[in-house]
């Protein structure tokens, strides 16, 4: 038991530093001002998604460096739980433009997309809440192991 | 049989001692977000993210799906064009009632009652209404919103209110009738009076963000920045020359709990459909008006006896005096209407504050009558000269910063 926590500790520390990276880098590409590709990755500069965005990256990262000391102990698992949840809704709203995205077929299509421009919208690259979003999920193992 | 005092006590604690069980209780998970959720150092972070997906999900619904990827389509692809060869007597002056311009070729321009109003009140507000209502619902049964109000209850305080005027101030983002009705949670005249005029001014509805989303997506950042400063600025004024108290407030905060689908549904259909019941109407009649205004020569009139205002005070082209007659009925109609002058970037951010900030529409002053023509009358005095004043400042800024 105490040895899967002590797992789950270094685990998280090792999220929450990469996240606190991302967080990081998504300011510094806004305050830039123009977003930063790199392979699959884009960070994105525009205020809303890479500066407030930016910064619920960057407390996701907070919260999971404040919870992976004593991760046995509740208050301490809902910071590591809060972090995860902060993640999934930035990446859930990312999914969640693209979508909206993906269905209506634009202003020259037809009213709605075709099959290949609605599984391009969903292709690379993406924003690092994607990328940390399964990252997130190994969480709930710790919250159902609780139980 | 008569107890005495003792006797009464001795039989509360044996029927205690048979029916209390007591052990130690043990925090859940629920628990412990819950608690985290109202501390400062937590709960302003989760508050941001919060808002942020609120407005994410909202862009996204009402703007990139409705509107934009079919809703425009629509109405300027086939309504439009299909009202323009159809109506009878183009050029006549019901023709330009019923469908507006002739030539224009999108819903904005046309500004025809059948046109325009019924691609504001669909094409825009509707799917803004509804997506907006969606996840206030979703929020309220989750159980977040008073785990806000106790976060928020201190910054509250420092203009007259308590945590739970966000219950009325978030409920007028969706629309501000039902958000009046909302300020009768407050205990006293001085918060009803402060919040009741706060919402009037401060805060745009749903419809109007939906519009504004559309209509300036750049800049409507701005615009809100200088709603929300306005809101704590008056708001901190008004408590302190209002007399009255502002008492503090003792919430039971719920668990956090899943919402039922069947809450969700009514609470939605509820909401959405008093809002078109109040909404649809104005909207009509406010094209309605405006087009009489325009044919008979009154608004002309209007925007020449008011010019020098506009454009000396506030700084904006004296043809914004179309839409803010017109938002007197619908503001959301009135930010389509600007959407057709021609003016600067700085200009159209100063001239949707004013419309903002300008007299409440028609069904917001019915509601606010409905509590009280004293408070109203007060109301509408404040909002004289919080327009005269703050829409001044807004010019002023734009001056100073070089972009008006």
């Amino acid at each position: 038991m105490a040895k899967s926590y002590g797992i789950g500790s270094i685990y998280f520390g090792i999220l929450g530093v990469v996240t606190l990276a991302f967080g990081i880098a998504d300011l510094i590409v806004t305050i830039g001002g123009d977003s930063f590709t790199w392979s699959i990755l884009e960070i994105p500069g525009d205020m809303f998604r890479g500066g407030w965005g930016g910064l619920i990256i960057l407390f996701a990262g907070l919260f999971y460096l404040s919870g992976i000391k004593n991760l046995s102990e509740i208050h301490q698992l809902s910071k590591v739980v809060l972090g995860s949840i902060l993640i999934w809704i930035i990446a859930g709203t990312d999914i969640f433009t693209m979508i909206t995205e993906s269905i209506p077929g634009g202003e020259e299509g037809g009213w709605f997309n075709t099959l290949e421009d609605f599984f391009g919208t969903y292709a690379p690259p993406y924003a690092p809440a994607i990328f940390l979003l399964p990252f997130s999920l190994v969480v709930i193992y710790y919250v159902y192991k609780r139980k | 049989m008569k107890l005495n005092v003792d006797e009464r006590w001795d039989l509360i604690d044996k029927i205690s001692k048979e029916v209390v069980s007591y052990g130690k209780y043990e925090h859940t998970l629920k628990d412990a977000l819950g608690e985290l959720s109202v501390k400062p150092l937590a709960g302003i972070p989760i508050a941001i993210t919060v808002l942020y997906g609120f407005w994410s999900v909202f862009s996204s619904f009402a703007g990139t799906l409705w509107t934009d990827g079919f809703m425009v389509k629509i109405f300027d692809e086939h309504f439009l064009p299909w009202m323009q060869a159809h109506f009878p007597g183009e050029g006549g002056w019901l023709y330009y009632i019923v469908v507006g311009d002739p030539a224009a070729d999108n819903c904005f321009e046309a500004f025809g009652v059948l046109t325009s109003g019924l691609f504001v009140a669909i094409g825009v507000v509707l799917g803004a209404i509804l997506i907006f209502y969606l996840m206030l619902t979703l929020l309220e049964d989750v159980g977040y919103m008073p785990r806000l109000a106790v976060l928020i209850d201190t910054i509250l305080h420092k203009i007259g209110l308590h945590g739970y005027a966000i219950v009325p101030t978030i409920l007028s983002l969706g629309c501000n009738v039902p958000a009046i009705t909302a300020t009768r949670i407050l205990e006293t005249r001085k918060q009803r009076f402060i919040m009741m005029t706060l919402l009037a001014i401060f805060i745009p509805c749903g419809a109007q963000l939906g519009i504004m989303e559309e209509v300036i997506p750049d800049t409507m950042g701005v615009v809100v920045l200088y709603l929300i400063i306005g809101y704590f600025i008056f708001g901190f004024v008004l408590n302190k020359i209002i007399p009255g108290k502002s008492p503090e407030i003792l919430i039971d905060v719920p668990p956090y709990q899943m919402p039922t689908k069947r809450n969700v549904g009514r609470k939605m259909w509820m909401r959405t459909s008093g809002f078109l019941k109040v909404a649809v109407p104005f909207v009509l009649l406010g094209c309605m008006i405006v087009n009489v205004l325009y044919l008979t020569g009154v608004m002309d009139q209007l925007a020449n006896a008011l010019g020098p205002l506009l454009m000396g005070w506030f700084g904006v082209p004296k043809e914004t005096v179309g839409p803010l007659i017109a938002a007197f009925l619908r503001k959301d109609l009135a930010v389509a209407q600007l959407s057709a002058i021609e003016m600067t970037d700085y200009q159209m951010i100063t001239s949707v504050v004013l419309v903002s900030i300008y007299f409440p529409c028609v069904a917001t002053f019915a509601m606010m009558l409905k509590e009280g023509w004293k408070e109203l009358l007060g109301s509408l005095v404040v909002l004289a000269v919080v327009v005269f004043l703050y829409g001044g400042l807004v010019h002023l800024i734009g001056i100073l910063a070089g972009v008006a």
